[in-house]
């Protein structure tokens, strides 16, 4: 906390002289490139993380999938890889539900959160509200450092004898509270629960940081309706991550006392193998309440810095003014809010009372306001703009695909009448995969895609990225589409082997095809991996400072900015981030004066 | 240094005078104080209904309403004198209170399940019912079921 | 930095901080927020399976107790110390913070001390008070005879009271050494455990005053769960906040601050403080009054 207070003398930012001589303190690799406590190291610090997370995560996916799409076929290199957990080269129940498992938690958490919203708030917010790095830069770099031990103590459950928590990544007890039950629920569920504990702190230390430079550290100008976007997402994200991520503290707490402590908060009438166990009085629903308390506002904190980052990709890339920009932010704020009272829709029919259910439908199906709202806003922005086609783009389009087609089925599963045939079901992994994983990773690409060179001063490959953009959204489409109809028809989603449903048999095939479809995405993704690393270094140049001709603030300052961002002093603000095509002037950069006889907006 | 400040985000600080502090401090904590008291009146009477023969359960109730509501009161003082809230500006104080009110809906959803989860369970498990009911209930509780269900266990 | 004190109106136009506080403090704000948010959650969980409950026991009866005062019922007695040593606590932290804007480097160390040992004061009443209710153990009616239990997270011994038939049975099936204990408790000195334990099972039960002896069966385990883990989170809280203001104090002592310029940090400190005072306004309501 001492140390807080120093660096502020460093940072602050306004009417403050310029630090100029600022990059140029020598400094050693460690404190450079490593224990870094400079925002924009910081947010590729989470990049890289968030992908080498990515990679294993979709490994998982490909592996589970060849077990839904072939069950029962052998395939012995796995069992070269994975030993007695796929014994035959088959793989084994446990290791299944330990993919899956493992396969949420990643990719939810550690990819989609900490990778996402880690990587894009740390790199755009102090570029794109004119700040020289975040408020609290130590409390930033202790955020990166708490969730990396976050992580390598999850990684570490992945080799431990029992394997890794393998109750699902919603980890209800009493499945993951007792070690009898299941292999997974034995050591490897208590460091999921450390594990978790940790990233919790990491969101907190960046969430609050966050929320303070974009209060407080804003330049000269820069009002709260002239900021991008991206940063109005970022900061509804921080908003909701700081408020709903102590909730889920609590129920982890909770747990781990009561696989430790022997206390009963959430475990009632069990019997074990024949053995009743003496707890009772707990409620299994109190920790689903707990956990979908932080567990649907974490819907959003994945899915608002997309929303933000499209926002503004499409913006440039259409030459044109966002489409009502008073109205993006009044629906980012009404989902916001939304997001916290409409927790239980995730559980209408595990005992929940009805009547509290039916309330959950009503606040439940509001968010389709706003969300058309933005839908809406999106399409008009596109509509008659002067659009080019970048790759970043494309994947804003897609995003904008994936929203709408994801977004129509949550109203299915919002009713929780029709969510009594439709729970657990296919139906709800077809559901929430498009309009919250692929749709956010398609604004993670985007973002991607768009600031890259301003992260390292070179471009992506573009072949290789329209390659990427076309095999991901047709890839997507078509292994998420046909669950619908697998849902719909009653396939159940977490079982290992569907095939002794006669009815189910019909699905056989399509499942194939999923499969084979989810092994040739994944490889793209590598692709893109390979992309992204090889551009870092081998990336054609950039050359000018501003290669997109967008508005904002970052592309004001030098191509590969050195800690302070700006050489000068900070950019004065004079307009909002948005004007395209104004006046016969294809850009207006937010730093020039609004001129005498300017037309309004 | 009669104006403290640590940064350039800062322009000004509020300063009081040190005897309107004295004073103002001093009020609270005997208002702090006082509530304390009449908390604990209102518990040792809880305590003494309990007790008695006949305990109005709707006696209670209002005392513990009552107790409640002297707890937010005792909040209120703390935050808006102790930690100052009360001398920032306004739109921080609503940054600060507005997302508390995310507590009605949080303590109304969870409040109204627990309860729920008591029905089910003293419809579905008689042993529970039966082991966990306080003696001398059993006639007076007026959730009641019309036909016997199959129990739990 | 004086002269944009005149433009009150943009406060929203970048360039300086909208609420005029520096960023540390209102992450500090932001952060009791959330953490608010944590206990918030714990408060509400519990509040949950109480109403989950048939029963749930009479807090002026678990917690009657005073250091020194032996077996005398004194509900809410212990509590209110703790209060009110919480309570004064805050007003010294309130002190030690003005000082700190008056750049008066003595106050600041006075009050602060004073802070400090009122919070080591309250930690040591909670060691006391947990200590006193896990091992001081009670004649509860356990699988149909009567042992002697503490409150732990595994078992509640403040259950509904038992009746005179239950009771008399299950004395029958109770062991020797359980009796003895009973009849220890009930008629004091006159004879030691020890002599008791030699007695015949049968002269034992003779001794017993049944109708003195007032049995529970076993309370609702939450109990236990949340009463520990709640008071355990808030007190270790209450320790960090010490730690902290030793921290402060140490700084103070050593001129940084003064150095400085400026005692800001105190304030920060003042507010966790503050917020440590806060949740236990609500953890006594909770757990003691209601």
């Amino acid at each position: 906390m001492s140390e807080a207070l120093h660096v502020h003398h460093d940072t602050a930012v306004g009417h403050d002289v310029h630090h100029d001589d600022h990059g140029h303190h020598h400094q050693s690799f460690i404190s450079k490139y490593i224990f870094s406590m400079d925002h924009k190291t910081i947010g590729k610090q989470f990049l890289i993380t968030g992908i080498v997370w990515a990679i294993i995560g979709g490994l998982f996916s490909v592996l589970f999938r060849l077990q839904l799409g072939f069950p029962g076929q052998s395939f012995p290199i796995l069992e070269t890889f994975f030993g007695h957990w796929a014994k035959g080269g088959t793989i084994q129940p446990e290791f299944y539900y330990a993919l899956v498992t493992m396969h949420g938690t990643v990719l939810v958490f550690f990819v989609l959160t900490a990778g996402l919203s880690g990587t894009f708030s740390n790199f755009l917010i102090p570029l794109q509200i004119g700040a020289r790095d975040m408020a609290s830069p130590l409390m930033n770099m202790l955020s990166y450092w708490f969730f990396f031990m976050a992580s390598i103590i999850m990684i570490s459950s992945l080799f431990i004898q029992t394997g890794p928590a393998s109750g699902g990544w919603t980890m209800y007890p009493p499945l993951s509270a007792l070690g009898q039950a299941s292999d997974g629920s034995k050591l490897g569920a208590d460091l999921w629960l450390i594990s978790m504990a940790l990233f919790i702190v990491s969101q907190l230390l960046a969430g609050l940081n966050y929320i303070s430079t974009i209060l407080n550290m804003r330049t000269k100008g820069m009002s709260m309706t002239r900021m991008p976007l991206t940063i109005w997402a970022l900061f509804f994200t921080a908003v909701l991550g700081v408020l709903s991520f102590p909730v889920l503290l609590s129920g982890a707490v909770l747990l781990l006392f009561d696989r430790n402590l022997g206390t009963s908060f959430f475990l009632s009438d069990i019997v074990v193998n024949g053995q009743i166990l003496p707890n009772e009085g707990g409620s299994a629903i109190l920790f689903q309440h707990l956990f979908w308390f932080l567990g649907h506002p974490e819907v959003y904190i994945i899915l608002l810095p997309a929303m933000g980052m499209c926002s503004e990709v499409l913006s440039v890339n259409s030459r044109k003014p966002i489409f009502g920009y008073m109205a993006m932010l009044g629906s980012m704020f009404a989902i916001a809010i939304l997001a916290f009272l409409v927790w239980a829709h995730h559980m209408f029919v595990t005992g929940l009372n009805p009547f509290l259910g039916s309330v959950f439908v009503l606040l439940t199906l509001l968010i389709a306001v706003p969300s058309a709202i933005k839908v809406f806003n999106w399409l008009t922005t596109l509509w008659r703009g002067n659009i080019r086609f970048t790759p970043a783009m494309l994947f804003a389009i897609g995003f904008v695909s994936l929203f709408i087609s994801g977004g129509l089925t949550g109203i299915f599963l919002g009713n929780s009448t029709i969510d009594i045939h439709l729970h657990d079901t296919m139906f709800v992994i077809a559901h929430f995969h498009i309009v919250m994983g692929v749709a956010s990773m398609f604004g993670m690409f985007a973002g991607i895609y768009h600031w890259f060179p301003k992260m390292f001063g070179r471009y992506l490959n573009n072949t290789l990225a329209y390659f990427h953009f076309w095999v991901t959204i047709i890839g997507a489409y078509l292994i998420f589409w046909p669950m619908h109809y697998e849902g719909l028809a009653g396939m159940p989603r977490r079982y290992l082997d569907k095939s002794i449903w006669v009815s189910f048999n019909q699905f056989g095939s399509l499942d194939q095809m999923i499969t084979i479809v989810t092994v040739i995405v994944f490889a793209v993704q590598l692709m893109f991996v390979f992309n992204f690393f090889y551009s870092i270094f081998k990336g054609r140049k950039v050359t000018s400072t501003n290669p997109w001709g967008a508005t904002t603030l970052e592309w004001t300052t030098p191509i590969l900015p050195g800690h302070g961002n700006w050489t000068g002093e900070i950019p004065e603000v004079h307009r909002w981030p948005y004007d395209y095509g104004k006046d016969g002037r294809e850009f207006i950069p937010q730093t020039e004066p609004i001129g005498a006889n300017e037309s309004k907006h | 240094m009669e104006h403290q400040s640590a940064s350039p985000e800062v322009t000004f600080t509020h300063h009081t005078s040190d005897a309107d502090f004295r004073k103002k401090v001093i009020r609270t904590t005997v208002i702090l104080s006082v509530i304390t008291v009449i908390e604990l009146i209102i518990g040792l009477i809880i305590y003494n209904i309990h007790k008695g023969p006949e305990p109005s359960a709707f006696l209670v109730l209002a005392f513990k309403g009552v107790v409640c509501i002297l707890t937010i009161a005792k909040a209120y003082y703390i935050v808006a004198v102790f930690m100052h809230l009360g001398d920032e500006i306004r739109n921080m104080i609503m940054t600060i209170v507005v997302p508390l009110l995310l507590f009605i809906w949080f303590i109304a959803a969870f409040i109204y399940d627990g309860n729920s989860y008591k029905n089910l369970r003293n419809d579905y498990d008689k042993h529970f019912k039966e082991s966990t009911m306080p003696k001398g209930h059993h006639k007076a509780e007026e959730h009641k079921v019309e036909e016997p269900k199959p129990g739990k266990q | 930095m004086a002269t944009t004190a005149t433009q009150q109106t943009k406060w929203w136009s970048g360039g300086k901080s909208p609420f005029n506080i520096e960023y540390g403090k209102l992450m500090m704000w932001y952060f009791l927020m959330s953490d608010a948010f944590t206990f918030g959650a714990f408060l509400i969980s519990y509040g949950s399976i109480r109403f989950s409950q048939n029963f749930w026991p009479d807090p002026n009866v678990v917690f009657n107790a005073f250091p020194g005062a032996g077996h005398a019922n004194l509900p809410l007695a212990f509590v209110s110390v703790m209060t009110f040593i919480l309570i004064i606590s805050s007003v010294t932290m309130v002190l030690a913070v003005h000082a700190g804007h008056n750049n008066d480097k003595k106050a600041v160390i006075k009050w602060l001390g004073w802070t400090i040992v009122g919070g080591i004061a309250f930690l040591s009443c909670q060691a006391w008070e947990w200590h006193h209710l896990i091992t001081g153990t009670h004649a509860t009616l356990i699988d149909g005879q009567i042992q002697w239990v503490g409150q732990t997270t595994t078992v509640n011994p403040w259950g509904n009271l038992v009746d005179a038939e239950t009771l008399t049975a299950a004395l029958k099936n109770s062991t020797v050494q359980s009796i003895a204990q009973v009849v220890h408790e009930q008629h004091g000195n006159t004879m030691s455990h020890e002599q008791l334990l030699g007695l015949p099972k049968d002269q034992l039960l003779n001794m017993v005053n049944t109708a003195e002896l007032h049995i529970r069966e076993k309370g609702p385990v939450a109990f236990g769960g949340y009463f520990y883990g709640i008071t355990g989170f808030h007190g270790f809280h209450v320790l960090s906040g010490v730690v902290i203001n030793i921290v402060m104090l140490l700084m103070a002592k050593n001129d940084v601050f003064a150095k400085r310029g400026h005692y800001l940090m105190i304030e920060k400190a003042g507010l966790y403080w503050h917020f440590v005072d806060l949740v236990w306004v609500f953890v006594f309501l909770c757990f003691y009054l209601i």
